[in-house]
């Protein structure tokens, strides 16, 4: 750990005041602290965001919003989040452990690092961490690593369950920066990797994630998050997929389909959910749209099941969904 | 004598202590002055050190020193067989030489713990390195003979049989496949840590070890200091599993930086750290072979095993297993720049039993027999290397009540039969089998003039219960309850026997069948020198009468219309205690009998029909061990050693990269390991038949029972739910995707 300042400010403009070269914000810490330990974050001043008034969870206009200082435990047992929002309430409660949903804020979540142990390693090279520098990851171990989105220079998975089903959901993320206000589509939100794997995410220097916001979606209580995972709790996805389910009359009117642990960042599937719109919600026609899920992919050598495993993710959430009344 | 607690489901006396962060671990004890050790590991896997450059760290805030091969804190080699062969054949930082990927290339001792690891980030070294060797399964065709007497060959051919190709050529039916693990790590939840501090020209050290007298020969020879002048405290250990049988440098480091340094220095090794710097059991390719009438008989069973540890041998379990007249059983080692392998809870028979129990399913369902009837047509009464009958052994038994609690009746031949909503759902089982070790261990009881008793033997609590079963054997055998009695292990100064294994302290399952028989022995000579001693000092009631005039009862002394508590006894007389200090003299007859405990799993899966998730959902495990002496403690062991299996069936495995020997998962969060939510209700059931051709009490060792067969049985449940045979360890979701 390399020393750094520490401040606490109680106001969003403060924070933006003095938010510069070399700040990081700190919530809940649960990814922070970890990598500072490890020297993979160097932040020469941390600011501590935790009494800034951005919590609340309310409707507005609709809209579900979400303080971005919001618990991940708190967010998943709320009344508007868990009976609306099935698909929000299951990524969050089956995203890390108790103890870590007690701590991490949904802002925090969204801008978690990635998990690849080349990143989390100072004695690797990695493109994310040190520009240039490569990616042994593409040759390397890489058994946990997305299949889309990736490019030469990187691989690594984006690990958030949550911002999947945000994504699923249209959701938008609202920011602030010292020159105001502004609101961007979470999946306009993240970058692709592309030759420039250390930018990940749209924000400005010193600019600040205020709040989320889900658009109302009735039709969205019939959702659910389907995690796949080598451990029953308290481990990443090897896929996963939050879907959204408008169904009538056993036809699907609209669908909403994302997948999780396979894309370098939340992977909305257009394809998927076009091929659903108007099919029986039977498991043949569900498994004719979900062939389409991995489109694009480029598997690498230790993780050549994550298509097949995510057509079948997107499958069985179809099923789960289908077969609530 | 009363039975007074012995085979009672008693509460571990240092429950409370440990429950409420009274117990002291290693790392707990701060004493003055202390100063802190942190470790730089190399980042490559074979080569030599080039340079070093610890400017920038020395100079860092705090920083005492820092150390390596140019600025060394002089080791000398281990010189103890244990040592060199489970352990570590070259301490660390002795030479410029790197040997595997995360080897201890310097050491930064610093006043706190963040500034010595702080300043650990700030040592640049830089390599001449070479490509090492780190695949495994590349190296398997190639594989040596083993060069140790552990990895010998076992051949049993019967008359006029050939060699075992004939046996299994003249099969009516053959079964031949490959199994494989990968490396897998102790990671008990104390990492190896030591606080070290020298008084003049003796150490102290504060450190967790499965036999602290081990322990304190491994580091006077590495310190070269006379062995009396190391105390090794360590009364309570978080974990072992095999990892802290031997001496690794992390601890000898502590007490030679202490040493140079003149203050008390801890190391603490971080998780991370543990994976490298310490040893891990082998990664295995097990081929098995059996040969078989179609009635299900055995008639040749040919297993060569290849792993990168010629002590942990998987080629080893038909020793043990069942009746076959032809074996052949082979070990051969791949040479490797990785981290050092080590013994890990049963040795060759965690790896062993999983090739043989899935090869005896795979059996069983190409015949149409039951898995279990297979195994009873197989029934071996005598032990298939020794020839000798089994003192006792009801494994039998265990099929039949097992099958009985669990419902094995209900179990469906044919694979994919059973389903659950989208979840497949299937039953298995499989035997464990250990054959039995126990040691001739020192014991001492004392009693005090405080109506207590000191119970005291050389080994170690590694989390088993072990001081607890220590205060019931001295209970028991005095006739006194477990609260008046004061158990003390985890300190190399207490009695150890002159020869013998029984220094190496809790390992091979061997420690509560060595408790029993020490203290029963020492316990019966502490009495004969309490009653010599009441007959003869003359404040004593019984002064002048003969010996054998005077009788112990549950603690009291009566002869002549006299009686005396012996706590009223000592105070009457003066006396702070009488104690005595015996070597056990071992009762087995091992010239006439064989001795194993054995059991049976039974395991039922659910496996998700699309995604492949395995997941255990009930567990049933039927144990032959003899005389169970704490059914509590004794339970926690079967269902701990269930947990890990079940880590190892379906979750566990370092990767080592064939091109770097980096160990890419050496993390809590890439190295996985269950969580509750794996893990179901596991039922636990002991026969409890006493053994008592073993030892008086008819106790044997169950700590590693089940680290051995409940992999397979898992791994057998999973093909009866879902007809795909996994034989590639872990069973993780993408192998079950077909």
């Amino acid at each position: 750990m390399r020393p750094y300042t520490y401040a606490a400010p109680g106001t969003v403009r403060e924070a933006l005041a003095l938010a510069g070269d070399g700040s990081a914000y700190l919530a809940g810490g649960t990814t922070l602290v970890d990598l500072v330990k490890l020297e993979v974050m160097t932040p020469e001043h941390v600011l501590d965001i935790t009494r800034l008034p951005l919590r609340g969870v309310a409707v507005r206009d609709g809209a579900l919003r979400i303080g971005a200082l919001e618990r991940m435990a708190d967010v998943a047992e709320h009344p508007l989040v868990a009976g609306p929002y099935p698909v929000l309430a299951e990524a969050l409660l089956r995203s890390a452990s108790p103890q870590i949903r007690n701590m991490a804020t949904i802002g925090g979540n969204l801008l978690q690092r990635t998990r690849c142990g080349y990143f989390r390693d100072t004695a690797s090279a990695c493109n994310k961490r040190v520009p240039g520098s490569g990616c042994p990851a593409l040759t390397g171990e890489n058994r946990m690593h997305a299949i889309l989105g990736t490019s030469d220079a990187c691989a690594a998975t984006h690990p958030s369950d949550l911002a999947v089903a945000l994504v699923a959901l249209d959701a938008s993320v609202h920011l602030a920066s010292r020159d105001g206000e502004r609101s961007v589509k979470l999946a306009d939100f993240y970058l692709l990797p592309g030759g420039t794997p250390e930018k990940e995410n749209a924000l400005r220097p010193g600019e600040l994630i205020t709040s989320v916001s889900v658009p109302a979606l009735a039709w969205a209580e019939r959702s659910t998050y389907v995690k796949v995972r080598d451990r029953s709790s308290y481990e990443f996805a090897l896929t996963s997929a939050a879907v959204a389910l408008d169904l009538r009359d056993g036809v699907v009117r609209a669908a909403r389909v994302a997948a999780g642990g396979v894309g370098t960042r939340p992977w909305r599937l257009p394809a998927v959910e076009a091929a659903l719109t108007g099919a029986p919600a039977r498991e043949d026609a569900f498994e004719a749209a979900a062939a389409k899920a991995a489109d694009g992919a480029r598997p690498l050598a230790h993780n050549a099941f994550k298509p097949e495993l995510l057509r079948r993710t997107v499958v069985r959430a179809l099923l789960e969904l289908a077969g609530r009344s | 004598m009363t039975r007074t607690s012995l085979g009672a489901p008693l509460d571990r006396v240092d429950g409370r202590a440990k429950v409420t962060g009274a117990a002291r671990y290693a790392a707990d004890n701060n004493p003055a002055g202390l100063a802190h050790g942190y470790f730089v590991l190399s980042t490559i896997a074979k080569g030599t050190i080039r340079s070093i450059d610890a400017a920038r760290a020395s100079a860092a805030p705090g920083v005492l020193a820092v150390y390596s091969h140019a600025n060394p804190l002089r080791l000398l080699p281990p010189r103890s067989y244990i040592a060199q062969f489970i352990g570590e054949p070259q301490r660390a930082m002795q030479d410029a030489v790197v040997r595997h990927y995360g080897q201890i290339v310097a050491m930064v001792v610093a006043e706190t713990f963040e500034q010595a690891r702080d300043a650990a980030a700030l040592v640049t070294v830089e390599y001449d390195a070479q490509p090492p060797a780190a695949d495994f399964l590349a190296g398997v065709p190639g594989a040596r003979d083993p060069q140790t007497p552990f990895g010998h060959p076992v051949t049993i051919l019967a008359d006029g049989v050939p060699d075992i190709d004939a046996a299994l050529a003249a099969s009516e039916v053959t079964h031949t496949a490959v199994y494989t693990q990968p490396p897998e790590h102790h990671n008990p939840m104390e990492p190896h840590s030591a606080v070290a501090m020298w008084d003049g020209g003796k150490l102290t050290i504060h450190s967790g070890s499965q036999g602290p007298a081990l322990h304190a020969l491994d580091l006077a020879e590495g310190l070269g200091v006379p062995q009396e002048d190391v105390h090794v405290i360590g009364p309570y250990v978080g974990g072992g599993f095999g990892g802290k049988a031997t001496s690794w440098s992390p601890t000898l480091l502590a007490a030679a930086a202490a040493r140079a340094l003149r203050r008390p220095v801890k190391v603490v090794t971080t998780r991370e750290q543990l994976f490298t710097v310490t040893g891990h059991r082998t990664a295995s390719h097990l081929t098995v072979t059996l040969g078989a009438r179609r009635d299900g008989t055995l008639t040749a069973v040919k297993n060569l095993a290849v792993t990168t540890f010629e002590i942990e041998n998987p080629a080893s379990p038909p020793t043990a297993a069942y009746k076959c007249p032809n074996l052949d059983l082979r070990l051969k080692v791949v040479d490797l720049d990785i981290p050092r392998r080590t013994i890990m809870r049963a040795p060759g028979y965690a790896a062993g039993t999983f090739g043989l129990e899935c090869a005896m399913d795979e059996l069983a369902h190409e015949l149409g027999l039951d898995p279990i009837e297979l195994r009873m047509r197989n029934y071996a009464t005598a032990s298939p290397d020794k020839g000798l009958p089994y003192a006792s052994k009801h494994l039998d038994e265990c099929y039949r009540v097992g099958a009985e609690r669990f419902g094995w009746s209900r179990r469906k031949a044919e694979p994919r039969s059973v389903t659950d909503g989208q979840w497949l759902v299937g039953m298995g089982m499989a035997t464990c089998v250990l054959p039995s070790s126990q040691h001739a261990g020192a014991a001492r009881v004392r009693f005090r003039a405080n109506g207590t008793v000191e119970v005291a033997c050389n080994t170690a609590d590694l989390g088993t219960g072990a001081m607890t079963v220590l205060a019931m054997a001295g209970a028991d055998r005095l006739g006194l309850p477990v609260g008046r009695i004061r158990p003390a292990l985890g300190d190399s100064t207490l009695p150890v026997a002159a020869e013998g294994d029984s220094f190496m302290g809790a390992v091979g399952s061997a420690a509560t069948s060595t408790i029993l028989s020490a203290v029963h022995d020492a316990a019966g000579e502490a009495i004969t020198a309490l009653i010599a001693h009441a007959v003869s000092d003359a404040r004593s009631p019984f002064h002048g009468m003969d010996a054998q005039d005077v009788r112990y009862s549950s603690g009291v002394l009566e002869g002549g219309g006299r009686r005396a508590g012996f706590g009223e006894l000592l105070t009457t007389t003066g006396t702070p205690g009488v104690e005595a200090v015996t070597t056990a003299t071992l009762g087995e007859d091992t010239e006439r009998y064989a001795f194993i405990t054995s059991g049976a799993h039974f395991c039922e899966v659910r496996v998700h029909r699309l995604t492949g998730e395995a997941r255990l959902s009930r567990v049933t495990c039927v144990v032959d061990a003899g005389t169970i002496v704490n059914g509590k403690t004794a339970r926690g062991q079967i269902a701990g050693g269930v947990v890990m299996s079940a880590g190892q069936a379906l979750l566990e495995g370092a990767y080592v990269e064939p091109a770097t020997g980096r160990i890419a998962n050496a993390n809590f969060a890439d190295y996985l390991v269950p969580v509750n939510a794996d893990i179901p209700a596991v039922d636990v059931h002991f026969l409890d038949h006493p053994d008592t051709r073993y030892n008086p009490q008819g106790a044997r060792g169950l700590g590693e029972l089940t680290g051995t067969g409940v992999a397979a049985a898992i791994a057998n449940a999973i093909y009866n739910a879902t007809g795909t045979r996994v034989r590639d360890l872990p069973i993780t979701p993408d192998k079950l995707l077909s």
